[in-house]
């Protein structure tokens, strides 16, 4: 017992031991750069297609804000879960985080959103307030007044004869202005997010540079 | 300043004792507190000690979205910390609920509204790093020169 308290008190006089209790340090803490950080702008034109916003899984952490001409996506820290979604919906490249723009690339990976308007006949009652309230329709027709009814075949839905009838449903960009508006929730709009891969081109050995 | 005031402050500033409490958290940002103890980020080397008594603390890192259990609980806890001392949110629930705060959930976000919180660390869960410098930077601005901010 005392042999053993002796070395064990030698273990702890040795000078290599004393000199690492008192000056060993860690390693400096860095993040690597792949780390996926909160998303920042990589300088590209927000286009306002407000996928980031529609894909965000978490409540008010992504907004898309007016900026001087254009739009501009502000991620409010403290919200947002750093998941990198906004950056792979985004279909115009606007955010990056750690290296989720580059393995998109690498693997022909993106997110695609697409929507479908349902209309429960039933419910509908030929009001026109959701083809007056929908943006698109505005600019395919700027004529068109309450009521819903236009000339043109460009847009989105209009009212005909009593009913309500769409014609685009692929111009759609899933803003869902239209249920707001509908008295009598009768329209609904669901959107819908695919992941989808692309084989890549990989430049053939042939065909040099 | 005194020289005692000098002592006190390099004590501080070597010596800081942390408390840390759940207050309905999905246990993300816990294991990352406890990362922080581990060799990798070896918070004692900072002069950082977790031992999670709050008589003891100066430091309380608040973890969670706030859930009702805790009403009266947490101002006690905080009451029990003897001064100087200072709270921590650590992650996205106590600043905001995080991803739990939606319509008709019983989360009742920020904490702030309970406790007085001296920083945030955004981030579900926040790097362990993140959490170390958050404890760094506030020892400057809350445990120096106490005594005389407190006259
Ligand atoms: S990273 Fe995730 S949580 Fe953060 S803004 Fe983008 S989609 Fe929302
Ligand atoms: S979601 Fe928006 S774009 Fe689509 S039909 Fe409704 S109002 Fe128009
Ligand atoms: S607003 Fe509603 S009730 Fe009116 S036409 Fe559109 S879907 Fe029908
Ligand atoms: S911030 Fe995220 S990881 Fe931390 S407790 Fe909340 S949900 Fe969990």
């Amino acid at each position: 017992m005392a042999v053993s308290l002796f070395w064990y008190m030698v273990e702890f006089a040795r000078f290599e031991w004393i000199k690492k209790f008192l000056f060993a340090k860690t390693a400096p803490l860095i993040t690597p750069a792949h780390f996926r950080g909160f998303p920042e702008p990589t300088g590209k034109a927000c286009q306002h297609a407000l996928f980031c916003m529609m894909v965000c899984p978490a409540p008010g952490a992504i907004e898309v804000l007016h900026e001087g001409d254009g739009w501009k996506p502000k991620i409010h820290k403290g919200h947002c879960i750093r998941c990198g979604l906004c950056v792979e919906a985004c279909p115009n490249g606007v955010l990056r985080s750690g290296r989720v723009l580059e393995t998109m690339w690498d693997q022909g990976t993106s997110l695609l959103f697409s929507f479908r308007i349902a209309i429960d006949p039933d419910l509908c009652m030929g009001c026109g307030n959701c083809c007056t309230a929908c943006p698109v329709n505005k600019l395919a027709d700027a004529q068109m007044g309450a009521g819903g009814h236009s000339a043109t075949d460009e847009v989105i839905m209009r009212v005909q004869g009593g009913d309500i009838l769409v014609l685009h449903e692929e111009k759609c960009t899933g803003c869902k202005t239209c249920e707001q508006s509908c008295p009598n929730d009768a329209i609904r709009i669901a959107r819908i997010l695919e992941g989808i891969q692309q084989p890549i081109q990989k430049p053939s050995p042939e065909a040099g540079p | 300043m005194s020289i005692l005031q000098n002592v006190k402050d390099l004590v501080r500033s070597r010596s800081i004792h942390v408390s840390y409490v759940d207050v309905g958290s999905c246990n993300g940002c816990d294991i990352e507190v406890l990362a922080c103890l581990a060799p990798r980020y070896d918070i004692e080397q900072y002069g950082i000690y977790v031992h999670n008594n709050p008589r003891e603390a100066d430091v309380l890192l608040v973890v969670g979205a706030f859930t009702p259990g805790w009403e009266e609980k947490l101002k006690g806890l905080w009451n029990k910390i003897p001064e100087p001392k200072a709270a921590i949110a650590i992650g996205n629930c106590p600043i905001s609920g995080c991803v739990f705060d939606r319509r008709g959930s019983y989360v009742d976000p920020p904490v702030a509204k309970h406790i007085p919180i001296a920083a945030e660390v955004p981030g579900c869960p926040p790097r362990p790093t993140e959490i170390l410098q958050a404890i760094l930077s506030i020892r400057d601005s809350v445990f120096a020169e106490w005594e005389v901010k407190r006259k």
